[in-house]
């Protein structure tokens, strides 16, 4: 046996004749084993909630009587966003952004019913899931089994005669590095478990999969690094633990937590409410339909009816007002879009200035790798809006265009006895309309997403590296 | 006796009969096990090895003698490779151990001062995971004999390490170094904290240790125990061997002579 080997067996050995140590290793098996079954069963659960909603919804709107079309636009439609299979694994940000929506016309709603909102506050503080346990706990368990690998031999004065007997400085390194690695693939082996439940189902990629699976064995390779490396750079274990715990609350815990907070200082997003005003105050400016002197629409008016080569609209081979709803719909849609387009800026730079920051902390570039790769990323929330709003506005402007087709304009602006039902079209048009498909991320853009967070865990395992090479060459050098 | 199985090393002529032979500085000898030549060695500005110079042949113990700082433990590490001299030669079985430690060491064997063993293993479980390191593994039965001989009860032979004396840890610290059977055996205070008795057999051990032609070099500050294994006693002061004395006839060493001179020279430094 090499005396890598021996080595790690040895320390593997002094593992196992620690209760505390076998103890935690043990509860964090079972942590994460129990956070793979409660995931799994949550998202399960959630998957098949959201599918019977849609259900419901998509025959509650099928099912609305012959009627106005424009009242079919004001009876709106819920969509609720899917949620793909290594959402089990790492649900990202879907618990906090809401996922479902309300589409009508007019407006361009945000998402609802995030988890948070709905459950207890206890899910703020982070739902137990095997990314959380493999992010932010795995690391204190290396740090706890580890801290004393090289300190305690230098504590002790073992390290020389370690030495003396022929381990070579890089053998003793590489020993305990294969040892606590050893512990590191065991914590890992329940999430690996998780991942074979998902490997089966339907849109499980083998891309993202395996992209998750080498973050996470480089994250905690990484901390198997950071942990030996501490505790060859401190001559006493309780400098090494105390320097370690120090390392973990400010890269796992501070910096995920202040990141945003600073991302959101520097690019502050507007409130529902300012948003809201602003669209007002822009739509009033835009124009309003029902005022025949508003300038936009009497320009609108007399193009229409140059087009047509007519005077009056009621003359027109098209109901006038379903011309109007298409365009004020036009109108403001282009209004929402840019509303829209400035949020995802500010978003989108506070997401690059959260990256920026996961230079100098693993655990935001594994979290930012781990989302990406499972779509549960803001990037994948904002696919879910961007198709939403875009189905959105084909529904609301082919019920328009119904409107503007199937309903004359005399009818529609009649306000004799029958005219309600002569303003109403079959039931068979709802029916006909398309149903809103959610189109995920392809498994090539979710591993491209998921290359920068997995760009600067390589770039720390090489620093680590390195720092380690540099370490092993002074280790049992001192007087 | 444990069993020795090592190449035998040629016996050194035994040295010439006169009693209390004083000589300035050893001479080098190229076919030394262990050879130090004119080192100079400074920690900063401080120098702690000035000219230093000794040779010890295979089947020979050199005691080397000296009071507080005076570059003993220096001298130990120079051979060991964890320190480089800034000027002379230091050779182990012709290896610089600064160049190549790793080569250095497997021919050395080395009882610190203050024997560090791992708590959580015990005695033969300590001697199987240090010499399976040192690429010499042993069967049980060996280590069990190689404790017997170092004089380690049985009862303790399976018993981790973190209720032992410090005695119990030098003598699975001594099995260990018996068992590897290298060349060169380094101490450093070997009989430091041993009980009488313990210290008279650690001796005994010593000198067979040394029939079977290994080159021991022990530190020590225990003159007694250093005139009773030791063919040489060098003193050092001021980091060099000022006098160095050859075991003559059956009385050896003259003991009082030496504690008189040696006593005065450490209460000088």
């Amino acid at each position: 046996m090499s005396a890598v080997s021996l080595i790690a067996r040895d320390e593997l050995r002094l593992m196992r004749r620690n209760r505390v140590a076998v103890t935690a290793v043990v509860l964090l098996v079972i942590l994460t084993l129990v956070a793979v079954v409660t995931s799994w069963t949550h998202q399960q659960g959630i998957a098949a909630a959201r599918a019977q909603h849609q259900a419901h919804a998509d025959h509650a709107f099928e099912a609305q009587p012959d009627r106005h079309p424009h009242r079919v636009v004001h009876y709106g439609h819920f969509i609720f966003r899917p949620l793909g299979p290594l959402a089990a694994f790492d649900p990202g940000v879907d618990a906090f952004t809401g996922n479902s929506m309300f589409l009508e016309g007019h407006r361009q709603n945000t998402a609802n019913f995030g988890d948070v909102r709905q459950s207890s506050p206890l899910i703020r503080f982070g739902q137990l899931t095997p990314a959380f346990v493999l992010q932010a706990v795995a690391p204190l368990l290396l740090i706890f089994l580890g801290y004393g690998a090289v300190a305690r031999e230098t504590e002790r004065g073992t390290l020389r005669p370690l030495m003396l007997q022929g381990a070579s400085a890089r053998a003793i390194v590489l020993g305990k590095l294969l040892a606590l690695g050893s512990v590191a693939l065991l914590i890992a082996v329940p999430a690996m478990i998780g991942f074979a439940l998902i490997a089966g189902q339907a849109g499980a990629y083998a891309g993202p999969m395996a992209t998750i699976v080498l973050a996470y064995a480089a994250y905690l390779a990484l901390w198997v690094g950071i942990v030996t490396l501490v505790s060859m750079l401190v001559r006493r274990r309780r400098d090494a633990l105390l320097a370690l715990l120090a390392v973990w609350a400010v890269t796992v815990v501070l910096l995920p937590r202040v990141a945003p907070e600073i991302a959101n200082r520097a690019y502050p997003l507007a409130n529902r409410l300012q948003t809201d005003v602003a669209i007002a105050r822009d739509l009033r400016r835009l124009g309003d339909s029902h005022n025949p002197d508003d300038p936009h629409f009497a320009e609108f008016k007399k193009a229409t009816l140059a087009r047509y080569g007519v005077t009056r609209v009621e003359d027109l081979p098209v109901n006038y007002k379903g011309l109007l709803a298409l365009e004020g719909e036009a109108l403001t849609s282009r209004l929402f879009d840019h509303y829209a387009a400035r949020d995802f800026a500010a978003q989108a730079a506070q997401n690059a200035l959260v990256g920026a920051i996961g230079l100098v902390s693993p655990a935001i570039a594994l979290r930012q790798t781990s989302m990406a790769a499972a779509g549960t990323d803001f990037e994948g929330h904002r696919r879910f809006l961007e198709q939403a709003e875009a189905y959105r506005y084909d529904l609301i402007q082919r019920l328009n265009r119904l409107q503007a087709e199937a309903v004359t304009y005399a009818d529609d602006t009649a306000e004799d006895a029958g005219a309600d039902k002569r303003k109403r079209i079959t039931a068979d048009h709802w029916r006909k309309l398309p149903e809103f498909g959610f189109r995920a991320a392809g498994p090539d853009a979710l591993v491209r997403a998921s290359l920068p967070g997995l760009a600067v865990l390589s770039g720390w395992l090489v620093v680590i590296g390195a720092a380690l090479v540099l370490a092993t060459r002074r280790l049992g050098a001192r007087r | 006796m444990v069993a020795i199985r090592a190449a035998r090393m040629p016996r050194p002529p035994r040295f010439g009969a006169t009693p209390l032979m004083m000589q300035e500085t050893a001479m080098p000898n190229p076919n030394s096990e262990i050879l130090i030549d004119a080192v100079q060695l400074s920690y900063g500005s401080h120098h702690v090895l000035n000219g230093l110079s000794l040779n010890v042949a295979g089947g020979e113990v050199y005691a080397l003698l000296g009071g507080n700082g005076a570059g003993k433990s220096t001298t130990l590490s120079a051979l060991l490779g964890f320190v480089r001299a800034d000027a002379g030669r230091v050779a182990v079985g012709g290896i610089d151990p600064a160049r190549d430690p790793d080569g250095a060491r497997r021919r050395i064997a080395y009882l610190p001062e203050n024997v560090a063993l791992y708590e959580h293993l015990s005695a033969v479980e300590n001697a199987d995971y240090l010499l399976a390191l040192s690429g010499t593994p042993r069967a049980r039965a060996a280590i069990v004999e190689a404790l017997a001989a170092a004089g380690l009860q049985e009862r303790a032979y399976d018993q981790r390490l973190a209720g032992f004396s410090k005695g119990m840890r030098q003598k699975v610290a001594i099995a260990v170094a018996l068992l590897r059977e290298v060349p060169v055996l380094l101490l450093d205070e070997p009989t430091s904290g041993l009980d009488p008795r313990a210290t008279s057999d650690f001796n005994t051990l010593l000198h067979a240790v040394r029939d079977r032609g290994t080159a021991v070099l022990m530190v020590t500050h225990d003159l007694l125990s250093a005139a009773d294994v030791a063919d040489r006693i060098g003193f050092l002061e001021g980091g060099r061997i000022v006098e160095e004395v050859t075991a003559e006839g059956p009385a050896r060493f003259d003991v009082r002579g030496l504690r008189d001179r040696f006593a005065g020279r450490a209460l000088a430094a």
